[in-house]
């Protein structure tokens, strides 16, 4: 068995550029020249290398190979997974935080708005107030003045009846030479006025 | 002018017997084994970095990562992924098979422009799938072969083509991708052959066959990939089948 080993060896060492042309083809060793695909004397050979070979790249790929390559991509898939996973994170944090600020916003736009209704409010109720004061103040005044007014008309109208009795008198001793009492001729004056004014 | 047939040709490196058995390390051998090899440093060299944007060499590892599991998910469903590991081997190794053969080395070697080779593949994914239809399904699996709604009168025609079409799969399956590499490296080496002969008989500057073989050579390592992928979506597909049943 070793020297089989070590004649395989020496062989492989040694012969492999010399082979090809020393050793004539198996299948032309003995005049062949058909196709040296047909030749059945090959057909152990081929069987039990291609055997052995493929059996060796399965195992090498099976065993290490794929392993490596699947450790890879999967690798690579978590790591895609993970990104994914943290930027939805990352996301709804946004997401939370812009919804915490429009809640800030909101509230303090309605106090904003309840801030200037109140003050609205208070101008109005204030201005109402000024109004009321203004109106009964000019009321008054308007009322004195009416009462001044007419203490005026009515002390005009006595002089005036006074001045008419006094022209009465005068008018009636100039014309009929009669002597008429002021009061007379005041009485007489308010009956005609009444009279005129009726 | 060289044989264009030569480059299948297997040869002895290491000369080995067991039980009667001619197993040798062959060129074919040692391409297998540099694939292996290729395949399995660019996974490791590109996940290397361990990197969460990936450089290039790690985008070219992670998109046929990538590529093969969608291709298992969409094809044999999400059970089919248990298996992912054995489907994305056979990609990798029919892919590396296919370009590797591309490589313009004068020992260069095509391990999947050999029929036993291919058939082998497919013939393990064929018993495979098969053996994991009946162990999911046990004798339940034999209803597979009676199509859906075919009247009764039918079935005893209909049943053995249908059984005849699943045991056709596994040749299919390898005379598609033998043929198609050893086709497409046949024909690039003759156009080539032309160049050399056209050359040298008739001092002619061989600018179509040059041509020809530039456009093969484009050519051909799209089949590369496509008979890779071929191969994957099929026994995928068969997956399905051993998995759901239609």
């Amino acid at each position: 068995m070793t020297r089989l080993a070590a004649r395989l060896a020496r062989s492989a060492l040694a012969a492999l550029p010399l082979a090809l042309l020393a050793t004539g083809p198996l299948s032309a060793a003995e005049g062949g020249g058909g196709l040296p695909q047909l030749d059945t004397r090959t057909y152990p050979s081929q069987i039990f290398w291609l055997i052995v070979s493929f059996a060796l790249l399965y195992w090498l790929l099976k065993t290490k190979a794929i392993p490596r390559i699947a450790d890879i991509l999967e690798t690579r898939q978590d790591r895609i997974g993970a990104d994914l996973d943290r930027a939805a994170r990352l996301r709804a944090d946004a997401e939370a935080a812009l919804k915490k600020h429009d809640a800030i916003l909101a509230e303090a736009q309605a106090k904003a708005q309840k801030r200037l209704r109140e003050a609205q409010e208070r101008v109005a109720a204030e201005l109402a107030r000024h109004q009321a004061e203004l109106d009964a103040d000019i009321a008054k005044r308007l009322r004195d003045a009416e009462a001044r007014i007419g203490a005026a008309k009515s002390a005009a109208l006595a002089e005036v009846a006074t001045v008419a009795a006094e022209v009465v008198q005068a008018a009636a001793r100039r014309l009929a030479g009669l002597e008429v009492g002021l009061d007379e001729a005041r009485a007489a004056v308010e009956r005609a006025m009444g009279a005129g004014a009726r | 002018m060289a044989d264009p047939l030569q480059q299948f040709e297997i040869h002895r490196l290491v000369p080995i017997q067991i039980a009667g058995l001619d197993l040798s390390f062959t060129n074919s051998s040692l391409w297998m084994l540099i694939a292996v090899g290729c395949a399995y440093w660019l996974l490791i060299a590109g996940t290397r970095q361990h990197a969460l944007v990936p450089g290039r060499l790690q985008s070219v590892v992670e998109l046929t990562y990538e590529f093969v599991a969608g291709l298992v998910r969409d094809n044999a469903g999400k059970e089919g992924l248990r298996y992912f590991p054995l489907v994305f081997t056979l990609f990798l190794f029919i892919l590396m098979g296919n370009m590797l053969g591309m490589l313009p080395l004068p020992f260069g070697f095509t391990f999947t422009s050999h029929i036993i080779v291919t058939f082998t593949l497919a013939l393990g994914v064929f018993v495979g799938v098969t053996i994991l239809g009946f162990v999911l399904h046990g004798t339940h699996f034999l209803t597979f072969f009676v199509p859906h709604g075919a009247p009764k009168a039918m079935l005893p025609l209909l049943v053995p083509i249908e059984i005849l079409s699943y045991c056709v799969r596994p040749i299919s399956l390898s005379v598609r991708l033998f043929c198609n590499m050893m086709a497409g490296h046949t024909m690039m080496k003759v156009f080539a052959g032309f160049i050399v002969t056209l050359f040298s008989y008739w001092m002619v500057p061989a600018i179509a066959p040059l041509a020809v073989t530039v456009a093969l050579t484009g050519f051909e390592f799209a089949v590369a990939f496509l008979q890779a992928y071929i191969f994957t979506v099929l026994t995928c597909i068969y997956l399905h089948d051993a998995i759901h049943m239609h």
